[in-house]
């Protein structure tokens, strides 16, 4: 499945924030990539970067943000590099976002129809008419029902699961090649969450369009992801294939924060607690930044940040992991 | 068995939504008409909460469970109904004679954001609920009190002249718990304490929760959306839909064989890391609005198992064999 070039493809990405008395890195050396098609999970607690990362990959940081170093290689193209003018033909086109909250996102004075055609013919030259129908069919496919009824509706008319299909549906009017979904059910309930995932999940299989879902429920990316990375303090400390890591996670924190689930606690006993809490980012600890959280932490931890390294088909960014891994190479050496 | 801590009997609460006389009055067809509309967001619920166990109030948002917690706390007023407090009635108790029940009664609210006065020192947050109901304790008493009840929810007390935005929100529910705890309350009806917090902070706050249940023998009603934090903290689970409490179980019970159609639905939805794809039982339709309420069962819109007997007739509380009382003419019948 695998081609040569990835859709997308992010290197060594630095985000940093000007402020009053230096800047601060929200994204530091971030590399990842993302298939045709793929679906790729972006876990982390608050604070870790997820929304930062999301943002940037259509360069959308705003001051006093700004992309240090690194490249965000759609196809080859550079969009760190790009003009105002060239982001604009991507942004909602081959890239689509949605939001957390759909009352943000819609215009609350403009019909839903309005607000969908003004994004076709924003990007195509076609009538009125037709970008109308696109829209309808975009509402249907997101099975939002009477949907001609919708068009001429208000936001304030629609429930939240509904406004979140509209969300949807504009996302895929112009059939972009990746969404990027920024925690898109958190504000709904359990029931409508279930739904709008399985219906985001189907639509992305049948379009063949990318995810990127930025989420803190390691529940919905293990039900709707193919890779997951887990961000830590703006730096990405484990990215692999979501069953391997949720099955079995090698980093410290990835472990803490799959074993703080309450599901995996015995009902009524304690449950395993990470001590402390994320760095802010203007007093990020030197080297590995979960050292301070983090039992296995030696003073190598403390000093310099680890490389990667690779256990089964996934990267990890922890001394403690490599060193294992070291340790079963030279049994093994031993052994024969 | 004992008598219960606290008793809710027949509660109904309505929030008039028609406002003065003159905002009631419309002119239709020929005659002048007056209209009254109100929210109905508790219809009949009865609950008891028994010494020394954690009642879980479950449902999704505008189920009335929030509702349901302010009521028992005096902060609304109900329409209809009775709150009793180890034997004594006490929603309609009015002035002094509330104030013994308001120190053994505290609530912990969702949002530690809002919930703490910005203009206070932390010392002087702690200190006030103290001076207010002992005003016979003397200054250093107070002192060594918050000291105390800062040091057990892991709080320095070193920090109490620090203003609350100096806190992280897992540190600021931490004073929001030490604050409830200062009286020595024995009931705490605690409104989504956790769901504002990040997974590992929200497994600490949970732990401390447990732990203070221990060692100052509390109660408590505990209000949340969040299954998995029900089955591994609840004693028992009340599932409320739209006023009413559908289901009420054991907790191990309610998990293991849920029988309300709407309880399955709702722990069908939750994600869950062993799965691969979003897989949930899909209900029809949206919950309907509490200003009119269906007629009979309130769930029969979207039930799978409805009849005309659903449609008509509203369901009651009926126990099973396992113990589990569930408001189901499906199950009463044996359909389901």
């Amino acid at each position: 499945m695998k081609s040569d070039t990835p859709l997308l493809e992010v290197k060594n990405l630095d985000v940093r924030f000007a402020v009053r008395g230096g800047d601060l890195t929200a994204l530091r050396g971030i590399s990842f990539s993302l298939d045709k098609g793929e679906r790729l999970g972006l876990v982390g607690e608050s604070g870790a970067g997820k929304s930062v990362a999301a943002f940037s990959i259509l360069n959308l940081i705003a001051r006093p943000g700004y992309i240090a170093g690194g490249q965000i290689l759609l196809e080859g193209k550079d969009l760190a590099a790009m003009s105002e003018r060239e982001l604009r033909k991507i942004r909602g086109n081959r890239i689509a976002m949605i939001f957390q909250d759909p009352m943000m996102t819609l215009n609350p004075v403009l019909t839903i129809g309005t607000q969908m055609v003004e994004a076709i013919k924003a990007h195509r030259r076609i009538s009125t008419k037709a970008a109308r129908d696109i829209a309808l069919d975009k509402l249907r496919k997101v099975q939002i029902p009477s949907p001609e009824k919708r068009l001429d509706q208000y936001p304030h008319e629609l429930s939240g699961g509904m406004r979140q299909r509209v969300i949807i549906a504009i996302a895929l009017l112009l059939d972009p090649e990746i969404i990027v979904a920024d925690e898109p059910t958190t504000a709904l309930d359990v029931t409508i969450q279930a739904e709008i995932m399985a219906l985001l999940l189907d639509l992305c299989e049948q379009e063949n369009v990318a995810l990127m879902l930025i989420t803190h429920d390691l529940g919905v990316v293990s039900q709707v992801t193919q890779r997951m990375l887990v961000m830590y303090s703006g730096r990405i400390i484990e990215q692999g294939p979501t069953r391997e890591i949720i099955n079995d996670a090698q980093h410290p924190y990835t472990q803490g924060l799959i074993n703080a689930l309450p599901q995996m606690g015995e009902p009524g006993a304690r449950l395993f607690q990470i001590p402390g809490s994320m760095p802010s980012l203007k007093n990020v600890p030197t080297g590995c930044p979960f050292h301070p959280r983090c039992d296995f932490a030696t003073d190598q931890c403390r000093q310099t940040m680890p490389e990667y390294v690779r256990s089964g088909n996934v990267d990890v960014a922890c001394y403690e992991v490599s060193n294992l891994i070291e340790q079963e190479k030279r049994m093994q050496e031993a052994g024969s | 068995m004992t008598s219960p801590l606290v008793e809710i009997r027949g509660l109904e609460k309505r929030f008039d939504l028609s406002g003065s006389l003159l905002e009631q009055i419309t002119f239709k067809g020929g005659r002048f008409q007056r209209k009254q509309e109100a929210v109905h967001a508790i219809n009949g619920v009865d609950l008891q909460v028994h010494k020394g166990e954690a009642l879980c109030v479950v449902g999704e948002s505008g189920c009335g469970k929030s509702t349901v917690a302010r009521t028992v706390m005096g902060l609304l007023s109900p329409s209809a109904g009775e709150v009793h407090y180890d034997g004594q009635r006490i929603d309609n108790l009015k002035g002094r004679d509330v104030l013994p029940y308001r120190r053994k009664m505290q609530m912990i609210f969702q949002n530690p954001y809002a919930s703490l006065n910005p203009r206070m020192t932390i010392q002087q947050t702690l200190e006030e609920p103290i001076h207010f109901h002992r005003p016979e304790l003397s200054r250093d008493e107070v002192r060594g009190k918050v000291q105390e009840v800062m040091a057990s929810v892991g709080i320095d007390p070193d920090w109490g002249s620090r203003f609350g935005h100096e806190f992280s929100g897992g540190q600021r529910q931490r004073i929001a718990i030490a604050r409830a705890l200062a009286v020595d309350p024995e009931f705490i009806v605690a409104d989504e304490p956790i769901s504002a917090l990040d997974v590992s902070i929200q497994a600490q706050v949970l732990n401390l929760l447990m732990e203070a249940q221990e060692t100052r023998n509390l109660t408590y009603l505990f209000i949340t959306h969040d299954l998995a934090v029900v089955e591994h903290f609840g004693t028992r689970v009340a599932v409320m839909y739209l006023g009413r409490v559908c289901e009420l179980a054991e907790t191990k019970t309610l998990f293991a064989e849920p029988r309300h159609p709407y309880t399955q639905a709702l722990l069908s939805a939750i994600p869950k890391l062993e799965d691969d794809r979003p897989n949930y039982i899909r209900l029809q339709g949206e919950v309907p609005t509490p200003v009119n309420l269906p007629s009979g069962c309130v769930f029969h819109g979207r039930c799978p198992y409805a009849n005309d007997r659903c449609r008509q007739q509203i369901p009651q509380l009926i126990t099973t064999d396992s113990g589990t009382q569930v408001a189901c003419h499906a199950v009463e019948e044996g359909r389901l």
